[in-house]
């Protein structure tokens, strides 16, 4: 089966957001609200023997999504032709269960729609021929997007590039999640995007 | 007519119904039919760095921004400042009218008033106050964000007879570094953010091995271009070092990261310099060649010895040398004399004066900065900056691009001095690889970036010599600007002479100029303000006359970026905003009817010459540089952008060494005075004394000397030991950029404020829990000059002993008696008092001491929360005529 998903270069990425007022361009996301964000992880170590990185986060386009799941009115789904997570608007009821379940808080009540809402690659832009509007905005070019199942797309073939050792996913629950992260120059640090608070004007207090 | 205020909730005049979370809804066909759509190709001005873009209009709205593929630098990408175009041209906020004020200043109470009005209220004060006062009363500033309009102010002040318009970017931003590197070789200096290192833009290409980013941040500068090329350099194996008090992207992803003492670069770099020398890492047969360090000065007069001086313009004269075959001196005919072996070190008596070499002036300017006493008084560690200098040193060719960090203190000049004398020592100049470059341009214009000719020569000498801070910081004249400082004080103090009218486009002066505080002291004294931006402003609160400018995606403007041209295109037009390339004219005009004897002139073709006439339009201004292609701006407009040469043919390497058919086929040599890279900076002695070669006429000398060679200036607040200011301001401050701004523009978007919503503090673990900060905790933030508030960002990645603080105003407070510039303002913190650069007068802007202390709460009305900033969300408008005058 295709899937469509991203694989994301963490050498490259330059932690500019771009993508986020990108993808808040093309698909008119609300404010407070997101379906893509850049995690600052680190820095850690001690001055000045530092560490940190920039991982773009959206959904993990899961092979078993736990949203699709939890969905009680049918309207999560897998979409058979290209693997993406979709949300049938038509059919959703807003009751926010795909939100709590996705373990990656990648899926959202878009309070003005009262309907879930959440990363489909730009759908309607792939189905114009074109590319998701953060993948041809993403400045260090880090982010890249195709079907995995196939060998020889983009993305395939940077996966095999790569070192094994070096590919990463965020934690895996069981779902199954497919976007991969490349990460050759330091150390992969396992955390979760709800977990990343960007600004420090957001920070409600940490674990004591 | 009616009366508006700024109250963010009231303007715009749309129910918030029509306002939605979802940007602009685009406007269903007024027929019922298809929706007309087209794209257009343009370019960005969220920054200076002038992405191309494809801006999608559909029935007249614009509802999408892409970049262009065909932009060699931006190579189709947009950063979050781009992007949030149409949030900053649809805002509901937006100066839309001409107003005047109705109420006291900052009432906030104003009156739509026409153009005409405006132009005629505008003309009569500013001929009314050159009556009476002289023209100098007249001042006028601009400053970076949105449209710089640099070369139109400066154009009208000299054609209308004051000397002083001032930037608050010149001589803090970009300016020391301009003067510093033509100077000493002629061409362009290698700031990534002012879109130079043009080399490095084709990574396929260039060969450069090591890159060192000197107080520069690509990633947050200008992430779509610059970031973007950054990050391939890197992934072709590239090796950079970055030099930051901040762990920014870049130094995250650095083979070395030295997180300087703010202020301290030039120590760091005369350290540099003593390594290189005394390892002999130096390109030695270049320094020979190519630079003037085997030239003997007379160390008495500082001045090079002569044996003649150019028998014809652009032929040097000919320079001493001490030729250790004869053991004399020796006159060194340009280019070089293979008979002679000159001493590059060394004192020697010469017709009884002493001289030296201006190698030996420079070791014994380096010599006491070891890589100990570096580290000591930079804060790093010894052997780390060991490891930086041979990451540039043993990976040729390499480059050091200088970002605006050093600009910010009163060893501004110095430091451009000594990263430019880096880079020549090394070679690293014009050969492939190289930053520092001569490429070729269109020669569609002949002004530096931006075409508007400044029309130098129309300033009356005898106002050239009233410029405020003009005598004594000459190198503003590159850019024929005044000191911000030494205006203020005039006001505050009415000497030499009193400033009484002032005339602004920018994002805000309140928010920008050092010492806040003692500006608004100045805005009081003043009879009459104007201010022309695309919304209000805190400096707007205290204006008499409010003009509307235009939004980049309203403006028509001809750019180059490398070898292409590049048409900026008006989208769209709404409500009654102005170019502000044709507001200049229009009020030029209005001044010359009122019986303004230049300004009259200066739409005489004839009168004007090479600097142009006044235009009546944007489409006639813009015809005139692009007929030098053979075509109509509507012609070229339609095919931009254009690659004006092929990208091999424009970038021309070696550009010193090509025959000069002029000079008997010797090589062209460096576009200095000697032909060669002046490390030995003689040009800086006559600078000081004369005001030349950027003066057009003799002026008085400064009280001192400008140094021919880079010095280190300790800041005048230290943190050094022995500091007395330090014992109650502990902290030294620096500043920087974050991706979602540029300067003072964009606080109003909601798309950038739910993202950063206030400015951070970072401070280091230890000394938050000295001072009792937590993270995410509210800060004050206090110097000798004022207090304002910041949240606590806690990380380990800077100095214990450093904080770094972002620019930030605040919008939604425009209308309370903060006006918005006060709650959580660096620029209330910083000093605009001296000690200044000598050569361009810098103030302090950064490596100040501070002290902080825990905040109850954060300031009043600030907005804080996502939807907080739903109010700004864009309004509908539709697209209206130019205004026609």
């Amino acid at each position: 089966m295709r899937q469509m998903t991203f694989v994301v270069d963490l050498d490259r990425c330059i932690g500019c957001k771009g993508c986020q007022a990108a993808c808040k361009l093309e698909n008119g996301v609300a404010l407070g609200v997101g379906r893509n964000k850049v995690c600052t992880i680190g820095p850690s170590g001690v001055y000045p023997n530092l560490q940190m990185y920039f991982l773009p986060v959206m959904c993990q386009q899961c092979e078993h999504p736990a949203c699709v799941q939890a969905c009680p009115a049918g309207a999560c789904y897998k979409d058979g032709a290209d693997g993406v997570v979709r949300v049938d608007r038509s059919r959703c009821v807003g009751c926010g269960r795909c939100g709590r379940a996705c373990p990656y808080g990648m899926i959202y009540i878009d309070k003005e729609l009262r309907t879930a809402d959440k990363c489909d690659l730009c759908a309607s832009l792939r189905a114009a021929g074109d590319t998701p509007a953060c993948v041809r905005n993403c400045s260090a070019s880090a982010l890249c997007y195709g079907d995995l199942s196939d060998p020889d797309s983009g993305v395939s073939r940077l996966l095999a590039e790569a070192e094994p050792q070096h590919v990463y996913t965020l934690r895996d629950g069981g779902g199954g999640p497919t976007v991969r992260y490349i990460l050759r120059r330091g150390e992969w640090v396992d955390v979760l995007p709800q977990d990343c608070v960007e600004h420090s004007a957001h920070w409600k207090g940490g674990p004591k | 007519m009616t009366e508006h205020s700024f109250q963010p909730l009231t303007i715009g005049g749309l129910p918030p119904a029509e306002r939605t979370g979802h940007g602009l809804v685009p406007k269903a066909p007024a027929s019922g039919g298809e929706p007309e759509t087209r794209v257009v190709k343009t370019a960005c001005r969220a920054c200076i760095a002038n992405c191309g873009v494809l801006a999608t209009v559909k029935n007249g709205r614009v509802v999408s921004l892409r970049g262009n593929p065909e932009d060699p630098m931006s190579k189709g990408r947009m950063c979050a400042k781009g992007l949030s175009g149409i949030q900053a041209l649809y805002h509901p906020n937006r100066n839309k009218y001409p107003m005047k004020r109705v109420g006291p200043r900052g009432s906030g109470q104003w009156k739509r008033i026409s153009w005409e009005e405006a132009l005629d209220t505008i003309a009569k004060k500013l001929m009314e106050t050159r009556e009476k006062y002289g023209a100098e009363a007249v001042f006028c500033s601009t400053g970076g964000g949105g449209n710089p309009e640099i070369w139109s102010i400066a154009r009208f002040c000299n054609i209308f007879g004051t000397p002083n318009w001032f930037e608050p970017g010149c001589a803090q931003c970009y300016l020391p570094r301009v003067v510093a590197y033509t100077m000493m070789y002629g061409g362009v200096d290698p700031s990534i953010a002012d879109s130079n290192a043009l080399e490095l833009y084709f990574p396929e290409d260039t060969p450069i091995k090591a890159l060192v980013l000197w107080g520069t941040g690509p990633a947050y500068s200008c992430p779509a271009s610059g970031g973007g090329m950054v990050a391939d350099l890197r992934a072709k194996g590239v090796k950079t070092v970055v030099i930051d008090p901040r762990f920014t992207p870049d130094a995250a992803k650095a083979s070395v990261w030295l997180p300087i003492r703010p202020g301290s670069d030039v120590a760091l770099m005369l350290a540099w310099i003593r390594y290189i020398l005394e390892h002999r890492l130096y390109d030695a047969d270049f320094v020979m060649k190519w630079t003037n360090l085997p030239y003997l000065v007379d160390v008495e007069t500082k001045m090079l010895l002569r044996s003649k001086t150019g028998s014809a313009p652009g032929q040097p004269d000919t320079f001493l040398v001490w030729d250790r075959k004869t053991d004399s001196p020796q006159p060194l005919e340009y280019p070089w004399n293979d008979a002679l072996d000159p001493a590059l070190e060394g004192e020697f008596m010469v017709d009884g004066r002493r001289c030296k070499t201006g190698y030996q002036l420079l070791w014994e300017r380096c010599e006491e900065y070891t890589l100990e006493k570096a580290a000591e008084l930079c804060w790093l560690d010894g052997a780390k900056i060991e490891e930086a200098i041979r990451v540039f040193t043993d990976n040729i060719p390499s480059g050091l691009s200088l970002g605006v960090a050093t600009d910010q203190t009163p060893n501004s000049v110095q430091a451009a001095m000594a990263a430019a004398t880096i880079d020549l020592l090394l070679g690293n100049v014009e050969r492939p690889g190289a930053l520092l470059q001569r490429f070729r341009t269109s020669g569609c214009f002949d002004m530096p970036n931006y075409p508007v000719p400044v029309a130098a020569d129309r300033l009356p000498p005898e106002q050239l010599k009233k410029r405020l801070g003009g005598q004594e910081h000459k190198g503003l004249g590159i850019w024929w600007a005044g000191h911000p400082s030494s205006i203020l004080e005039a006001i505050l103090t009415g000497k030499p002479y009193q400033p009484r009218v002032w005339i602004d486009r920018s994002g805000n002066k309140l928010g920008a100029t050092a010492d806040s505080q003692r500006w608004e002291q100045a805005i009081h004294k003043l009879d009459f303000i104007v201010h022309m931006y695309m919304y209000p402003t805190s400096f707007s609160a205290y204006a008499d006359i409010l003009l509307p400018a235009q939004e980049w995606l309203e403006t028509d403007m001809l750019v180059e970026t490398c070898n292409t041209l590049v048409a900026r295109q008006a989208v769209t037009h709404l409500w009654e905003t102005m170019d502000e390339t044709l507001f200049w004219s229009k009020l030029a005009k209005r001044c010359g009817e009122l019986g303004h004897e230049a300004c009259r002139k200066a739409f005489d073709a004839e009168y004007m010459g090479h600097d142009l006439p006044y235009w009546d339009s944007m489409e006639e201004f813009l015809d005139h540089w692009v007929n030098r292609l053979g075509m109509s701006w509507k012609e070229f407009a339609a095919k931009a952008p254009i690659a004006y040469l092929p990208k091999e043919q424009w970038r021309s390497y070696g550009v010193y060494r090509k025959p000069d058919p002029k000079n008997s086929g010797k090589p062209a040599g460096f576009a200095t005075p000697s032909k060669k890279c002046e490390l030995y900076l003689e040009s800086m002695l006559t600078l000081g004394r004369t005001g030349r070669p950027f003066s057009g006429i003799d002026l008085e000398p400064a009280s001192r000397d400008y140094d021919p060679l880079p010095y280190y200036l300790e800041p005048s607040e230290s943190p050094l030991p022995g500091s007395e200011i330090a014992k109650e301001y502990p902290l030294v401050l620096t500043g920087g950029r974050v991706p979602y701004f540029h300067h003072n523009t964009l606080r109003n978007i909601p798309w950038l404020r739910e993202m950063y919503p206030a400015p951070e503090l970072w401070i280091h673990p230890e000394a938050a829990e000295r001072y009792g900060i937590e993270h995410g905790g509210w800060v004050w933030v206090s110097s000798r000059r004022g207090k304002t508030q910041a949240v606590a960002k806690v990380t380990q990645g800077i100095n214990p002993g450093t904080v770094y603080m972002e620019r930030f105003w605040n919008p939604e407070t425009l209308n309370t008696e903060t006006h918005g510039w006060k709650e959580m303002n660096v620029n209330m913190l910083t000093k605009a008092s001296g000690p200044f650069n000598d050569v361009v007068g810098t103030y302090t802007l950064r490596a100040f001491q501070v002290k902080v202390s825990p905040a109850d709460a954060p300031p009043p009305g600030v907005w804080l929360n996502p939807e907080d900033f739903r109010p700004w969300l864009p309004i509908s408008a539709e697209p209206t005529e130019e205004v026609r005058l």
